[in-house]
Parts: structure tokens; sequence; C-alpha cells
């Protein structure tokens, strides 16, 4: 059965795409091998001390406390970074540039370092009080684990969000608007499903990131799955029934995975008329504009003034030790040399799993897709252990290379990604790419003159995702990195974790202030090319 | 034009991609040959890399050998050298906690180290030779200064689930290894029964706050967020001095209103316990492992370990910093207690999950 198809989809979309094979090849490979690394040993653990582990009470409390997270944090993020979208998309609000920037900075942040700073804020003697006379309870638990991963994980939405709002033709909305339908019923009837794919694709980073958090619900010791998983392999050092919970980790995170492939089931979101699309007339917000601006603020205050403010504080208070500017250096070239090559290595994959699924939609290329997301739910030292058992026995000349730690960190986060290309090419018309192939042109040609410059905006943000995320890991860093590979994240985390932050906030503060500028850059190359791209009809 | 920019974009990522591949490649060929002629030291620590690196520094000074370290914590550590297996380039493995290197001795990772060696150090060297301390530490309770008047705190750390003023406000650190290392010692000096009641006791009277390690522990301590916590003493000297070096406690105002209770001598919530190190089975450089590890015993890296990390030596004749408890007085404060003892670490895992905190 299984093989007819395949022979099917072959001589139907790939005999003369063959070179898709190879990323493709590479994804599946690079995913598969950490799930055939728990499997195995999974296998070796023992039934009974396995039941006994499994078969409790606080299983399902931890269940419950995962799922209960990730719903809410789900929903927060999408309280955030709605209405931010549409502001920095769809209005003529001054500054929106600058307001899109500073939507994406939390990215930049550590979640610990998050945790921190919140923990630093609140409390009796937390700045808050001290500083406002604004006295809130020390965060912790529930709460204090939603508001940093709330505020942490927004931009995965807002960006997902953004890019489609800014893709999206105006057209349908006028046309529902000249049937007589009111302005929200517009939003919810026409708006709304076209932003799907986008929202799914954000919300899903949201989620897998919360279900693998352990920066943040650690210290505001609030108990989820990845906490517990993290305890089995300090407390006991033990790999086996950490294997064990890791699967368990991905089965839920399987569960969220089907869910979303239904959801996105049958979208369609290209132009199918003649022309070119436009961008929307953006809306004035007259009286609107200083709540607007309030709101703003308010995120920004929460999400990158707070967390930078209190890392500048550690700073200040280590004036008598001064700035480390050699080891800074090193550090910052070290994240540098991973981190981007990782970010463009992530995006080259995620482009044709994301052309296949959306272009040749069938169960084969849904669950290629599927199987990119894995990789990032599949607990990152689970997958540096498992990268360092195929490396060692098929690869060892690239143990502990730079070139290894690239590929762990694009395979780890190619799902970043996806979502953004994925989004774009809904609404990328392929007749375009049909009509250029018509003239002549092989498919490939075709695609890198017609789609691609459609994608560039998704690109982008795939890029700054990757990147950002890069520049944070800490467990693939640690366990796959060159000897002696001392990047900044590292050296945040061993200040940090000896509480001595005032060493820690030079490093930390180097890493946002080197992603903002990263993320900067990628922006005004996007402004450039949306300009360009409306200025210039192709037809 | 939109041809072009999109030049620049893939020609920019061809170039980071190649030079990656081209980096990748020669690290390789690097380890590649220098792990053949093992001129090189590969150290692999569970210390926090702003412990080591000074000491790591002052190393490379005095020896020809390239030295290169591995960070990571000790667990991630345990289970990168358990699948690396027989090709491990690791030499030496310098854990942050006891059971950690009772692990790696147990799993037969270790190799015995030479007498000259094992005579360096004067407290707290184990029975089966396979490992040295580096660095001792000790569990106290730690108090906020502001909210707790030391004369209310109990002599012993049995007597804890009374102390019905720190009823939800008092911490612990159930899933941290030093915690659990006390709790082994309890299930040693008492007995199980006796330690399953003790968490118990905690757990129904106190209503504790469990923090995932220690240093947010006392950052919830020096916040207020709770009064007394079980810790080790290091964590609330750095957290009251800061980075000030001092010899005098009396000229300077603490940075953070906490401090350092201890139970009478001998009780076991003052257990010591250590940092250790010892030179793996895989090592193709064991002489050099064993020479890294005398620097580390040495006058040197002993008072870098007091002054800076405000930890205990191991080896006699070495001052520390004032405000730390002398060495002789913290040693009596300890029980007598052989730390390979540490090993059975099971059983208190059982009874962390039986109490469901674990």
């Amino acid at each position: 059965m299984l093989p007819t198809r395949w022979i099917t989809f072959w001589r139907d979309h790939l005999r003369d795409r063959w070179y898709l094979l190879v990323p493709v090849a590479l994804v599946v490979v690079g995913v598969l091998i950490p799930l055939a690394y728990l499997l195995v040993r999974a296998a070796q653990a023992d039934p009974d001390v396995l039941y006994r582990l499994v078969v409790r009470m606080r299983t399902l409390e931890l269940l419950w406390n995962t799922v209960a997270l990730t719903g809410g944090v789900l929903v927060g993020t999408m309280l955030l970074a709605f209405p931010l979208a549409w502001l920095t998309a769809r209005t003529t609000l001054p500054g929106t540039r600058i307001m899109t920037w500073l939507g994406v900075l939390p990215l930049a942040i550590p979640g610990y370092v998050m945790a921190y700073a919140l923990l630093g804020a609140t409390g009796s003697q937390g700045v808050l009080n001290q500083v406002v006379g604004l006295p809130i309870d020390r965060l912790h638990g529930y709460w204090g684990a939603w508001a940093a991963l709330s505020l942490g994980t927004f931009p995965y939405l807002f960006l997902n969000l953004r890019t489609a709002l800014l893709g999206l033709d105006p057209a349908i909305e006028e046309s529902a608007q000249a049937l007589g339908y009111p302005r929200h019923q517009v939003f919810w009837r026409v708006v709304l499903p076209q932003l799907r794919p986008a929202l799914l694709a954000g919300g899903l980073l949201v989620g897998l990131h919360v279900l693998g958090d352990f920066g943040v619900v650690s210290l505001m010791r609030f108990e989820t799955f990845s906490y517990a998983l993290y305890l089995q392999y300090t407390a006991s050092y033990d790999r086996i029934y950490a294997a064990c919970l890791a699967l368990m980790l991905l089965a839920l995170t399987i569960a969220v995975l089907v869910l979303e492939a239904r959801l996105l089931k049958g979208l369609l979101y290209h132009r199918t008329g003649t022309g070119t699309g436009r961008p929307a007339t953006p809306v004035s917000l007259g009286a609107w504009t200083g709540p607007a601006y309030g709101g703003v603020g308010f995120i920004a205050l929460t999400s990158v003034v707070i967390p930078a403010g209190t890392v500048v504080y550690w700073m200040a208070s280590a004036a008598q030790t001064g700035v480390p500017w050699g080891g800074l250096g090193t550090a910052l070239w070290d994240s540098f040399s991973a981190s981007a090559p990782a970010a463009f290595l992530a995006a080259s994959l995620a482009l044709p799993v994301a052309y296949l699924s959306v272009r040749m939609p069938s169960q084969l290329t849904a669950g290629l897709e599927r199987i990119a997301y894995l990789g990032y739910a599949t607990p990152p030292l689970a997958f540096a252990l498992a990268l360092i058992v195929f490396t060692l026995q098929v690869l060892p000349f690239a143990y502990q290379t730079l070139g290894l730690l690239v590929v762990a960190y694009a395979l780890h986060f190619m799902a970043e990604a996806v979502g953004p290309i994925r989004s774009a090419l809904y609404q990328a018309p392929p007749n375009i790419e049909e009509a250029a192939r018509s003239l002549g042109r092989t498919p490939l040609h075709a695609f890198a003159s017609v789609t691609l410059p459609l994608l560039r905006p998704g690109l982008i943000v795939s890029v700054a995702f990757v990147f950002l995320s890069a520049m944070k890991e800490l467990p693939l860093t640690f366990l796959l990195s060159p000897l002696g590979f001392d990047p900044l994240a590292l050296n945040v985390w061993s200040y940090a974790n000896e509480a001595m932050f005032a060493d820690a906030a030079p490093y930390a503060l180097a890493i946002m202030g080197f992603s903002a500028l990263f993320v900067g850059l990628l922006l005004v190359r996007e402004k450039t090319t949306s300009r360009q791209t409306h200025a210039a009809p192709m037809s | 034009m939109i041809n072009k920019t999109w030049t620049v974009w893939s020609v920019l990522g061809a170039v980071l991609l190649s030079s990656m591949a081209l980096m990748g490649c020669g690290t390789g060929d690097d380890a590649d040959t220098t792990d053949a002629e093992s001129d090189e030291l590969v150290i692999y620590t569970g210390r926090s890399q702003a412990l080591v690196e000074p000491l790591v520094e002052m190393y490379r000074e005095q020896t020809d050998r390239e030295v290169r370290v591995r960070y990571g914590s000790d667990a991630q550590l345990l289970a990168a050298l358990a699948e690396e297996g027989d090709q491990s380039p690791a030499d030496v493995f310098w854990a942050n906690t006891t059971g950690a290197l009772g692990n790696a001795a147990e799993e037969g990772r270790l190799t015995d180290l030479p007498d000259d060696l094992l005579g360096m150090a004067d407290y707290f060297v184990p029975s089966n030779a396979q490992w040295t301390p580096v660095t001792a530490r000790f569990r106290v309770l730690a108090y906020n200064t502001d909210r707790v008047d030391p004369e209310d705190l109990p002599s012993s750390v049995l007597d804890l689930p009374a102390q019905s003023n720190l009823e939800g406000r008092f911490g612990w650190t159930p899933a941290y290894s030093s915690f659990q290392d006390f709790v082994t010692a309890l299930r040693v000096v008492e007995d199980s029964a006796s330690a399953a009641t003790w968490l118990a006791d905690v757990e129904a009277n106190l209503d504790p706050n469990s923090y995932t390690s220690n240093t947010p522990l006392v950052e919830a301590l020096a916040a207020e967020e709770i009064d007394a916590g079980l810790t080790n003493h290091y964590y609330v000297l750095r957290k009251r001095y800061g980075d000030a070096k001092v010899d005098d406690e009396s000229t300077i105002d603490p940075e953070a209103p906490i401090a350092i209770h201890r139970f009478a001598d001998g009780d076991v919530g003052n257990l010591a316990l250590v940092t250790g190190a010892g030179v793996l089975q895989t090592s193709t450089a064991p002489e050099a492992g064993h020479d890294f590890l005398r620097f580390l015993l040495n006058t040197d890296a002993q008072t870098f370990a007091a002054e800076t990390v405000n930890e205990y030596p191991v080896v006699n004749g070495i001052d520390v910093p004032s405000y730390m408890l002398p060495v002789d007085e913290a040693l009596q404060t300890s029980p007598e207690f052989d730390l390979e003892q540490l090993r059975n670490i099971d059983g208190t895992l059982d009874l962390l999950r039986n109490q469901g905190l674990l």
C-alpha cells in the first residue's frame, strides 16, 4: 500500500525535483536518530521500576500542570501578540518598525534571566515595591511560570501573525464589506480564518516551547513534565528512565501535532483571481492612538525593559570587577559562529519541507512536516546524547566539532523556521510559478525567480527565530560543542548558577544587544523588500 | 532588482555555510591528531566555569600541554561519558558532588590513583582510592537576620519540624544532590524510618517551598519569600559578602541580611560534603591527569577555593578568610562519616518519591 503511494508521489512530484530529497533526507535522519536513541534506551528499562515511576498520582499531577500551563500560556501570548501584530501591520501608527523590533526582543532573553528578573521585581523586597511602592507577592507557581513564559514566547506568535497580516489580500475583506458585513464580522469571518496557518504555526512553537521549558518552571517552582525529566537525569544519573519520561513528553507533543494538522487541513489562502495582490490600506487610529501606545508601552516594559533593566542593575553592582572585554569578544564570536550558520542552515532545510507540504499536500508530506516538529520536541539533552552515540559510531571525526554543533542546532530548531515559511507559502499563488514554467523555466528556476521573493519576509523571520534560539541554547552546547568552545550563553548560565549575577551581566547584555542588532538588520532588509515587491508588479 | 538582493542573500548564506564546514573540518582534524598523540589534557567538569576557568588558566601557565575543558552538570557529563564509552576523549572527571564521584566509581569509569596523590589531601579521602577530594562544604541552616532570632533556631536538624515559627516560611532543595546526600547521611546515622518520618514531619508542619537548587533558595531567603532554609554554607557567604574580598567581617556591611546557623557539633545537619576529581579509564594521558589533580591540591589552588568560592580546603595549613569559621572548628561540627556511604542514593530517592518530592 504505502510503497505504491510513494512511487506515485515520486512520479507525480519529485522526478524533476529530485534535489529536494537531499535536505529532506537529512531532516528525516537527523530527527529520527534521537527518537531511535530514546526507544533503545527506554527498552532497557526494568518494567517493575518503570511501573513504579510512571504509574502514580504524581504523573497525573505533572500531566495536568503541563497541560494547564501550555493552555494558559497560549491564551496569554495570544492576548499580547494579536493586538501588537495588528498595530504594526495594519495601522498608520508612527514607529511601527520600532514596535516590531521591540516585539521580537523578548526572544533574546534567556528564560531563566526573564524568571530571575520577574522574581527580582516582585515581592516585598522587589524593585516594584521598593521603588514604586507596588506590593505584589513574589511571583511563583503557576502564575509565575505563566507570566515569564507568556512574556518570553509571545514573539513566536506575534511575528507569525504579523507576516500573515502583511501578506493578506485586502480584496476579500473589501468584498465582504461591500456585501454589507459590519467590521467586526469581517474580522471574525474573513480575516481570522485566513490567519489560521500563522496562528497555528506560532501557537505550535509557543506550545512546544512551554512543553520543553525547564529554566522558567524550575525557578518558579512549578512542576511540569520537563521538570520531572530533568530531575530524573540529575537525581539518579539515570538516562534510561529519563528516556521513558522523554517519550511520554514526546507522546504529549505528538498529540498536539496531530491536533494542529487536523486544524490545518485543506487550507488555501493565495489569490486565485488575475492581477497581483496589494498591501491593505493602513487604518488610522484617531482617538485610539494614545491607548495603543500605552498598550505597546506596557508590553515593552514587562517583556523587555524589566529583564534588561534587571541585568543592567546586576552589572552596576559589578562596577569594581570591571567588564571582561577580552572574554566577551571571544564568547561573542563563538556564539555567532555557531548560531548564524545554524540559522541559515535551518531555514534552508525548512524551505523544502514547507514547500512539499504546502504545494504537494499528501499524508506523506504532512508527515514529513510533523517530523520536523518532533526534533524540536525532543528534549535537547536526549537529542545531544543521541548525537553523541551516532557521531561516535558513524562519523567519529565529526565528534565535538563546530560543524556538528551547527547541524544539531539546525535540526533541533528547524521547526521554528518551518512555520513562517509555510505561512508565506500559503499566500504565494502557485499559478505564477506555473506560468513561469510554461514559459520554459525549470521548476527550480521558476521557484527561485517567482516564489522565493514572495517568501522573503517568512524566511527572514525563520532565520531570526533560529538565530535567537541558538544564541541561548544550553544542553546541546554543553555536550556537543568543540572542547574549549565558550559562547555567551554558557558564561551567563555558569555565573548565574553560582549566584554571581554581576559577572553574568555583561554576557547576558551581549546576548541581548547582539541579538537585537541582528534582528534589527533583518527587519530593515524586510522593509526594503516589501517596498520593492509592491513597487514592481510581477505579472 | 529582486533577483539581485536574492543573490546577495544566498551568497551570504553560502559563505557562512562553507566557512562553517571548513571550521568544522578544521577542528575535527585537530582533535584527531592531538588525541592520537595525547599531548592534550581533556577535563570534564560539573563545576561551574566561573569557578574552574581561573584555576585552569593558572595550570596552563605551568604546563606545556594543551588543556581543554568541557563544562556541564555532573549528571549531563556522566550521561555523556556513558554514551561515549571507550571513545571518550576525556582524561579527568572533576565533579561538583560526592554522589557523582560515587556513581563514576561504581560504573567503573575511574582508575586507581597513586598513593602519593591520595596522601596529599588530609581529610575525606575515600577508601576506594579512585578519586581525591578537592574542596569541602558544609550543610547549614541559613536564615534571614531581619526576620529570625538565631536564639530561636534548634540545635539539631531533627528538631526542625517542631519549629512552628517557620511554618510556610521554610525552604529546601529536595531535587538537589547535596540535600539528597544529607538525607542519605540521615538514613545512615539514624535509620531509614526516622529519615522518612523527618521528611514527612517537615512537609506536614512547615509546608516548605521546594527550590531546584541552592542559588534560587538563597535569593528567596534574601527577598524574604522564606525565613530559613537548608543549604550549603558557601551560598550564604557569597550572597552575604558578594564579590567584596575582605579579610575582616566587621569592616563591611553585609550585602544581604542572611546568615548561617550551625547545629550542635556532630549533628547530621552540619554534614561535610566534598567536591573531587579522578582520572578516567579512557584517559590516554593518565600521568597528565595525576599532575592536574596534584595541582588542584597545591597551596595556590586550595587558597583560591577558600578565598574566591568560600569552600574549605582539604589540605592542612591553608588560611581561610576570617568571615569563615576556621577549618578545624568547621570540621568539628560535622559528624564522623565515611563519604563512601553516600553512594547508596537509591533508598534516598525512594523516600523522596514516596513523599511526593521527586
